[in-house]
Formats: C-alpha cells, sequence, structure tokens
C-alpha cells in the first residue's frame, strides 16, 4: 500500500513538473497569439481587448492556474483552423492513434517474446543472427525512411497491400462508430469485407512503427535472458526435477522480463511521438497526423493539449508499470517502500 | 560403516569422466572417478577450487549441460543408471531419489519467488495429485522440519527477507522434500559465517539421520569432514588421491596432497607466528594434463623422481583400508615438510 501511495503522488509530481515545461516553452514561443488569432490587420484596440479577454495580462502564476485548471476541466481550447473544441478533436482522432499504437506495441512484444525465447531456450546459430540484424535495423533506421520504403516495395512494387490512403479503401463503407477503432467496429459490425480491409491497411504502419521498439525490446530480453541463464537457482530448479521449459518458463523468464516489462512501458508512451511521422505518412487519420498539421498551421492549443496529454500518458503508463513490476519483483516494493 | 565393504550401495559411480569442450580444447574436470556410497553414509570429498568437485556432482544429478559432456563410466542409483538416460526420465529421479544442495542458498532460491513457491514447487512437481492445501501443510511441516521459525508465516516470504542461514534451512527442505536416498550437497555452508555453519550441520546431520538418507558433501572445509563424515575422498585434478574412512584419513594422511592440506589448516599458534601455511604452486591445467602424476609439479616428495614425472600412479587397496595414489605412498612426509617451513 506504501508502494502503491508513494509511486502515484511520484506520478502526480511528473505530471505537474510537464504541465509547468509545457507552459514555460508555449510563453517562450516568439509568436503573438493574438496576432495570430486576428491577423497582421487588426487595430491595437482589438488587439488589446483580445489580450484581456484570454487572460495574457495576468501575472504569469495566475495563467498558468487558469491553463492547469481549464485543462483539468476538460476545456482544452478552441482550434481555430478545424473551427471545433480541441477537446472533440483530440477524442476523434485518438481512436485511430490508438488502434495503431496498440497494433504496433503488441506486434512488437509477440516477435520480442517469440524470438527472445527461439534463441535463448536452445542455441541457434541462425536465428540468433536474424535476430540480431533485426534488432539492429529496426533501432538504427528512421521511421519515416522505413515508412516511404515500405510503401515503394509492397505497394508499388509488389502491389499486394493497399496504398498509403487512411484506415479504409475508398469504396469501402465504414462500419458504424462505436468505439472509433476501425478494426474492432467492423468486427462488431461483422463486416467481414472491412475487417480485411483495415486489417491491411493497418499491417504496413504498424509494422514499420512496431520496429524501433521490436529492436530495443528484443535485444533487452535476450540479454537478460542469455544473463539470468547462470543463475544458480535455475540450476537448483532443474536439481529439483523441473523440466528444462518449466525452469525457463517460471524461474528465467519472470526474472528476465522485468527489465523488458519496464522498457515496454516508456516504448509505449514513445510510439505517441513515433506515430507523428507515420501517421502522416500513411495518412493516418490519428492525433498525430493532427498535431503535425496544427503545429505548420500555427494552431497552437491543438499543440499544447497534445503535449500535456501525451506527459500525462507517459506518467500514467510509467506508474502502471511500475506497479505491476512490484507486484512482480518483491525486491522493487521493498526498495520503494 | 566401512565403505570398503560394500553390502547395499545406493550409489555406485564407476570410472566417471565429465570433460568440457571449449575453444582451447577439452577440460577433463572429472577423470576417472569411482566410488560407492551406502545407505545413510556420510561421505566426504575435499578438494581444492576448480578440483571437479562440483563438475562431479552435476554429473551424477545429470546436469551436465554442452560444453560439458559425460565421456564415460557409469552412476548407478538403487541399481538404475542413470548416464546416457533421457532428461524425461531423469526428472523423475532429480528431487525425488537424488537431490542437490547448492553452496549459495542465496542464489539457490529464485528472488522474485516466496519460499512457500519454492517448496511447493519442490513438492507438486513429483506429486502431481496433491491438492494445494495439502502441498501448503506439507510446505509448514518441511519449514518447521529445517527449524524455521513461525514457518506458517515466514512461508510467505520471499527470499531477501530471510537470513543466511534460513535460506539454507529453506534450500535443504526443498532438497529432502521427498526424502531422497542420495542427497549431494556441494559445499553447503561455505557462504554462512562459522556459527551458523555449525547449526545448519547440526540440522542436516539430525535430518539425513532420521531418514537414513546417504550423503555426499562437497567441500573444502576439513573441519566440516571431520565432524560430518565416514569416510574420505580427497580429489585432485578431477581424480580421487586418496580414500580413506574419516579417522583414518585424519591421523594417517599417505597420500602427499592431503598431508598438505591437512598442514594448511590455519592454527592460532602459527598464525601468531608466521605466514599463512600453503601448499605452494597451483593445480595443473585440467586442459592439458601430462602422462604423470598430476600433482608432482607441487609435490615435494617427487623432486628428482623421474616416475613420478612419467608414470600415472596405480591406486592398490593397502593394508590400512586407505587407497592412495602415490608411487610413494608410504613416505613420511613430516621431514620434509618440516624442512619447508
Amino acid at each position: 500500500m506504501r508502494f502503491f501511495i508513494s509511486r502515484l503522488v511520484g506520478g502526480v509530481a511528473s505530471i505537474f513538473g510537464a504541465s509547468v515545461l509545457g507552459f514555460i516553452f508555449l510563453r517562450l514561443l516568439p509568436a503573438n497569439p493574438t496576432r495570430l488569432l486576428l491577423g497582421p490587420l487588426a487595430s491595437p484596440a482589438a488587439v488589446r481587448a483580445l489580450r484581456l479577454q484570454m487572460g495574457l495580462n495576468r501575472s504569469v502564476p495566475v495563467q498558468y492556474w487558469d491553463y492547469i485548471s481549464q485543462f483539468f476541466r476538460g476545456s482544452w481550447g478552441y482550434s481555430y483552423i478545424y473551427g471545433r473544441t480541441v477537446r472533440e478533436l483530440i477524442a476523434s482522432r485518438l481512436p485511430a492513434s490508438l488502434e495503431l499504437e496498440l497494433c504496433a506495441f503488441a506486434i512488437a512484444l509477440f516477435f520480442t517474446l517469440l524470438l527472445a525465447l527461439l534463441t535463448t531456450y536452445r542455441p541457434h546459430r541462425f536465428l540468433s543472427g536474424l535476430t540480431r540484424g533485426l534488432a539492429l535495423f529496426g533501432q538504427s533506421t528512421p521511421v519515416f525512411w522505413l515508412a516511404l520504403v515500405s510503401l515503394v516495395v509492397f505497394v508499388s512494387w509488389l502491389k499486394i497491400l493497399p496504398g498509403p490512403n487512411g484506415q479504409l479503401s475508398a469504396g469501402i463503407t465504414p462500419p458504424p462508430v462505436t468505439t472509433g477503432m476501425v478494426l474492432i467496429d467492423s468486427l462488431l459490425a461483422g463486416d467481414l469485407t472491412a475487417f480485411w480491409n483495415a486489417c491491411e491497411h493497418l499491417v504496413l504502419p504498424a509494422v514499420v512503427l512496431s520496429l524501433p521498439s521490436f529492436g530495443f525490446l528484443v535485444r533487452l530480453l535476450r540479454a537478460n535472458l542469455l544473463d539470468v541463464a547462470h543463475e544458480p537457482f535455475l540450476l537448483v530448479a532443474r536439481g529439483r526435477g523441473l523440466s528444462r521449459w518449466k525452469t525457463y518458463s517460471r524461474h528465467a523468464l519472470p526474472n528476465a522480463a522485468l527489465p523488458t516489462l519496464t522498457a515496454s512501458g516508456l516504448l509505449l508512451a514513445q510510439m505517441l511521438a513515433g506515430s507523428v511521422f507515420v501517421e502522416t505518412i500513411f495518412n493516418w487519420p490519428g492525433v498525430g497526423a493532427l498535431v503535425v498539421n496544427s503545429v505548420s498551421n500555427e494552431d497552437y492549443s491543438v499543440v499544447q493539449a497534445f503535449v500535456l496529454l501525451s506527459a500525462c500518458a507517459y506518467v500514467v503508463l510509467n506508474v502502471l508499470i511500475d506497479l505491476l513490476s512490484g507486484v512482480l519483483d518483491p525486491r522493487v516494493r521493498r526498495r520503494a517502500a | 560403516m566401512s565403505a570398503l565393504q560394500p553390502s547395499n550401495p545406493v550409489l555406485v559411480v564407476a570410472s566417471l569422466q565429465t570433460e568440457f569442450r571449449i575453444a582451447r580444447g577439452k577440460v577433463q574436470a572429472v577423470r576417472d572417478v569411482s566410488f560407492t556410497l551406502e545407505q545413510g553414509e556420510r561421505l566426504g570429498i575435499v578438494g581444492e577450487s576448480g578440483c571437479g568437485k562440483s563438475a562431479m556432482a552435476l554429473s551424477i544429478m545429470g546436469l551436465i549441460e554442452p560444453p560439458g559432456f559425460i565421456v564415460a563410466g557409469s552412476v548407478k542409483l538403487v541399481g538404475q543408471e542413470l548416464v546416457g538416460l533421457p532428461d524425461r526420465r531423469l526428472r523423475k529421479i532429480r528431487g525425488r531419489e537424488i537431490s542437490l544442495i547448492y553452496q549459495d542458498a542465496s542464489a539457490a532460491l529464485d528472488p522474485v519467488r516466496s519460499i512457500g513457491a519454492h517448496l511447493l514447487e519442490a513438492i507438486r512437481n513429483h506429486d502431481a495429485t496433491i491438492g494445494r492445501a495439502a502441498a501448503r501443510r506439507r510446505a509448514v511441516e518441511l519449514l518447521r522440519d529445517v527449524e524455521v521459525p513461525n514457518a506458517e508465516r515466514r512461508l510467505n516470504d520471499y527470499p531477501h527477507q530471510y537470513s543466511g542461514g534460513m535460506r539454507q534451512r529453506v534450500v535443504i527442505a526443498c532438497a529432502l522434500a521427498h526424502e531422497p536416498t542420495v542427497v549431494i550437497a556441494d559445499e553447503p555452508t561455505t557462504a554462512l559465517d562459522v556459527t551458523t555453519q555449525a547449526q545448519v550441520l547440526t540440522l542436516l546431520g539430525r535430518l539425513v539421520e532420521e531418514r537414513r538418507t546417504a550423503v555426499v558433501l562437497i567441500t573444502h572445509n576439513l573441519g566440516i569432514v571431520a565432524e560430518f563424515c565416514d569416510t574420505v575422498r580427497v580429489m585432485y585434478a578431477g581424480r580421487f588421491v586418496e580414500q580413506a574412512s574419516t579417522e583414518t584419513l585424519f591421523t594417517t594422511p599417505r597420500h602427499p596432497y592431503t598431508s598438505a592440506l591437512l598442514g594448511s589448516v590455519p592454527r592460532v599458534k602459527q598464525l601468531l607466528t608466521g605466514p599463512l601455511p600453503a601448499i605452494g604452486g597451483s593445480p595443473p591445467d585440467l586442459a592439458s594434463v601430462g602422462p604423470g602424476c598430476a600433482f608432482a609439479p607441487r609435490c615435494l616428495r617427487s623432486r628428482g623422481r623421474e616416475i613420478c614425472q612419467t608414470t600415472a600412479p596405480a591406486a592398490p587397496l593397502r593394508t590400512d583400508g586407505h587407497i592412495v595414489e602415490c608411487h610413494f605412498a608410504d613416505e613420511d612426509d613430516a621431514i620434509l615438510a618440516d624442512e619447508t617451513q
């Protein structure tokens, strides 16, 4: 319980820190928000009136308080480009992003586990080499380059996947929106054609987005598994009559998986940032593409909300991971308490 | 009980050879080792670090893994041959008929699993039919047996919440969960301080006595051997160089290595007067063992003697119950040893 509370307090403090930083950075921007809104031809009186209306004449701490209290009350400002509140805008874009990121994360985790297990349970020279190569490739290749090359190869040359036109092809009727994630919505509607089409659209961006995380995670898990393989408690467990597999799955894996678990939480949070490129290149109607658009159009209320939201997501994920590793490793609990 | 007239051997190891195939060649860790163990017998195996003690223990358990291989020999446990048995058969034997007590209890327990989980695993692995509640009762019983206070409550603790001595008790409890015929204790007390050592040894002695369990106690601590074992084998460079009952070995050591080992036990009087006694030189490289006696380069007796360099000594059974691998087993080292001091 003490462990739980200490983690929670730490999380709240981090969000506070992130919000302060985000706030300060926005103050430091050279752009004058009133001029941005009213345009260069507006009268000084109009500018002054808007300054007053926006509260920009008040002291910085008061402005911060306004901003943060508004944010947590759910009023995140208004997008002048899209003509909708930022909250509506992000809510409409978030499911597509989540769909892409969760799929990418699942792919990264699945292949990490599969290849790390296959290459460490029994030594396998070819698979080990392949895994190391893939990991290096995934980690060292920029995502935007990967995205473009994958489009060239699978769409232009091989012509086995649809082009970068969002979540569904033009001729496909979108399923009724329940969760906002096309994959799930089409299944709920029983529309297999749409589901398959959605899968075809998802596979490339998801795989591209998953590669850097996969590269990092598989190296980490493999290193930890190889490390833990020398631990005497595995030998002793075998001496108790456990099979190789049971020793591996019950003792080696849980011990080796802890650092991977922590890292995977961080990577999931980082995918939010990585998806900005991938969403833009694949015309994915997610938050990342929205933010890129907003930055180039100086639609700062969207950017500001995105920054704080991703900080929140980052912190929440980290707290969750911390708690989970506390459940899995009793030593973590003691160190924190 | 004498190991020299086998009556009811529970473990028969014959000409066991284990090697590790590494890049620079074959390391012969166990070179032609044979011994028998009677029911309830306590055999001590003594030797320096790296002499092949642990490799021998693992070979007997069938736990040698590549690059290690058992090259030749046989291990018979209550009549059943273990060498060459597939792992799925060996699994049924390990932990039930023959168990391992590992040297460092803090490394022998999985840090992310509770003590109870270790015991339950040991119990249920060989008894699939036992229910959760019954297994738990048995775990508490085992923990009480090894004199862990508040057994019921401490079942839920994790290894890091136990002291070193208590951890070793848990390891012993796991090893004895199915009342095995043979227990191999690989340096069971090295990681403990002296008073805890004595407690754990006494406990182990009582438990194996009650169960008539035979023990192979591997150690480099001669004091422990003197206290605990019926018979002793002295291991050097992967071979047994001297075998005798504990009493005989300690009163009349025949092999120069044994004498040197006994001579290098620190005594308070010596500590006050001079440097710690030690055996000069270092053990041979087991990747390139020559034709002669492996101890010859460090041996005081072999100086200037051709035969020690060229021929490995045979080990006939002597009238005093000794088996000694030395060409000059009858010589007394006392004079030589005095000269060097």
